[in-house]
């Protein structure tokens, strides 16, 4: 078993925060720490005032039946699945201070799911060891 | 000892899991967890939670497209 993970959410499109979510809940199920570093479009939806989901272009055309499909299953969300994840085991989410800086976000318009802002060089070593992930 | 009963019926992955770990942080050693689960997951994962926590695995069968799932709390001190 790794160490711990370490997540990188870069992208913005809607159906990736999906596995963001299941995996980091995972590990927290599984005892494994995680480190989230939301950068990149992604950092839209950690904040309180959220874009509209966008899905991937290229499958437009099944994602309202996919989302349909979620919901019949009882997937509760994947903010709810990763506050749900934060309860149960050692997860941090961190937004990276650059990309917050260069799209004129402060740490108050942050979602309250996030734990803190922070640079590359924090996070990279704070996670040193852990298995990477690029979302 | 005591039974505790999980009712997972109708969570989607890790749903069935993330209940079994609440329930068991609460549990002693000795209790028996009985998990019940329809995600078609569930049955390797709650394997491999059984296999990584290091508890037992005392029945794990399906039924009418319901997975029950009988743990005994041995891991914990």
């Amino acid at each position: 078993m790794s160490k711990g993970l370490a997540i990188i959410m870069f992208s913005g499109e809607a159906e990736k925060f999906i596995p963001l979510a299941v995996l980091t809940q995972t590990a927290a199920n599984l005892g494994v720490p995680v480190r989230i570093f939301v950068t990149g479009y992604a950092m839209l939806y950690f904040l309180k005032e959220k874009p509209e989901p966008r899905v991937t272009k290229e499958f437009e055309d099944v994602a309202p039946k996919v989302m349909e499909g979620l919901k019949k299953i009882g997937f509760p969300g994947w903010l709810e699945v990763l506050r749900e994840a934060k309860e149960t085991g050692d997860v941090k989410i961190y937004v990276c201070s650059m990309m917050a800086e260069a799209a004129g976000v402060k740490k108050e318009d942050l979602d309250p799911i996030v734990d803190d802002m922070v640079g590359a060089t924090y996070f990279m070593t704070s996670t040193e060891g852990y298995q990477v992930i690029f979302i | 000892m005591a039974k505790i009963t999980v009712d997972a019926r109708g969570m989607a992955c890790p749903g069935p899991i993330t209940m079994l770990v609440r329930a068991y942080r609460k549990a002693k050693k000795g209790d028996i967890i009985e998990v019940l689960a329809t995600d078609p997951g569930f049955e390797p994962d709650v394997k491999a939670w059984v296999e990584r926590t290091g508890n037992k695995l005392v029945e794990l069968k399906k039924e009418d497209g319901v997975i029950k799932a009988v743990i005994e709390v041995t891991a914990k001190d």
